[in-house]
């Protein structure tokens, strides 16, 4: 017998997807920026990852941290167009392994993470009666079968959960859903700051894996973080690839939320601008140097950047050009740059000057991560 | 890891500006004074286990 009209007892909640939605009707749902693995400005791949317990960015958004203090091992880390067949993706965030270490440091940590801003998590509710659960949803794939773990780490009030997944079947693209409870303690700063950290761990001494696994919310307590977690770095066959990463709230995990790639990069930029060849404006200063050479920033940044140059800038006064590999010194804040430099002398005071070179190679990179 | 620190002064007003940070792969990267800066705050543990900030104002 036909229905004639539908009622919440004829359609439950679970039936009602996303893709059966005339609309997105959550746009922008997904927390993780970059999840599709797409952006990556810095660069597409750096190796001899491991030493000194550095952290490196990559791809845009996600940071490789290790304790490398207590290790020999070393990572690839890569962009990569190993995807689930099927999907929509077209990249992935490929970690290599390259020195192996079978067998860890008590101290030893690997993982992959991304950071969140408190001000965008607001509607989670943290730290109420009313706190949201939220779901986590990612594609991955490698060789080192078994446990993994998935941390979330509110960095406001030292408290994390942490679930555990497995990968099944070797060189195999396997889609992860993971459920976190909601928690009602420990509301989170509505600022700028890191709240959450999202850890997908990779490699774990005994001092993150001695306790029980933190499967609900409680105080950090370092050795309940990490507990059953496969050892990746055992091997230089091992690889871990992950894609269509999403994180939003509630209990089911919806389609994965495909954005415009502009959209996605300017997300990308409020934490990280890269500039191959810009074009910079300043004035040659009373010692004839150019000075206070500058440009607007297109996507206001987190928080005032750090920045680093490469290559060589070539600057033209209308009468002269001069090349510089040098910056003296930054002046710096969250929408615009700019740039004192030493090197050549040009003739005369006071005339304009731009940058000029389009070499492909020089560039400007402002970072401000979390 | 960081292996030198130093303060960088505008050379028109000799205002500082930022500090310079080098790291031990022998990477250079301007830090401002900001407090929600991740770079800055690594120079803050890095003076904090006894390291010191090269200083050289201009006269």
């Amino acid at each position: 017998m036909a229905i004639s009209k539908v009622t919440t007892a004829s359609i439950t909640d679970a039936d009602i997807t996303t893709a059966k939605l005339a609309y997105d009707a959550a746009p922008f749902r997904n927390i993780i920026i970059n999840g599709d693995m797409s952006i990556a400005q810095r660069g597409t791949s750096t190796s001899g990852l491991g030493s000194d317990g550095a952290t490196t960015y990559v791809l845009d958004r996600f940071k490789f941290q290790v304790n490398g203090s207590v290790s020999t091992a070393r990572y690839t880390v890569s962009q990569d167009t190993d995807v689930p067949t099927g999907q929509g993706f077209v990249k992935s965030s490929k970690i290599d392994v390259t020195t192996a270490d079978a067998s860890l440091n008590s101290a030893y940590y690997s993982f992959y993470r991304q950071e969140i801003e408190g001000q965008n998590l607001q509607y989670l509710k943290k730290g109420t009666a009313n706190a949201e659960s939220i779901t986590m949803s990612f594609w991955v794939k490698s060789n080192k079968t078994g446990t993994y773990i998935c941390e979330i780490d509110d960095n406001d009030n030292s408290r994390n959960i942490n679930k555990s997944y497995t990968i099944n079947s070797a060189d195999t693209w396997e889609k992860k859903t993971i459920t976190f409870a909601g928690d009602t303690t420990g509301t989170l700063d509505n600022d700028n700051g890191s709240s959450f950290r999202i850890f997908w761990w990779l490699a774990a001494g005994t001092d993150f894996t001695s306790g029980t696994l933190a499967t609900d919310w409680e105080s950090t307590v370092n050795a309940n973080r990490a507990v059953g977690q496969v050892n990746l770095a055992d091997s230089t066959a091992n690889e871990w690839y992950i894609t269509g990463v999403q994180l939003e709230a509630g209990t089911t995990a919806s389609d994965f939320e495909f954005l415009p790639f502009d959209v996605n990069l300017g997300r990308c930029k409020r934490y990280c601008q890269k500039y191959i060849d810009p074009h910079l404006v300043g004035v040659n200063n009373s010692g004839n140097l150019p000075s206070r050479v500058g440009m607007n920033l297109p996507v206001d940044m987190r928080t005032t950047p750090s920045a680093s140059i490469s290559g060589t800038f070539g600057f033209w006064d209308g009468g002269a050009t001069q090349n510089y590999t040098t910056v003296s010194a930054f002046f710096l804040n969250s929408t615009s740059i700019q740039m004192d430099w030493s090197g050549s002398t040009f003739s005369v005071a006071g005339k304009t000057n731009i940058q000029y070179l389009s070499s492909g190679s020089n560039y400007i990179l402002i970072d401000s991560e979390l | 890891m960081i292996k030198t620190v130093e303060k960088k002064y505008c050379q028109i007003t000799n205002e500082f500006s930022c500090y310079k940070v080098i790291y031990t792969n022998e990477l250079e990267v301007f830090v401002p004074h900001n407090q929600a800066n991740k770079d800055y705050q690594a120079i803050q543990e890095w003076i904090a286990a006894g390291n010191t900030v090269i200083d050289n104002p201009p006269e």
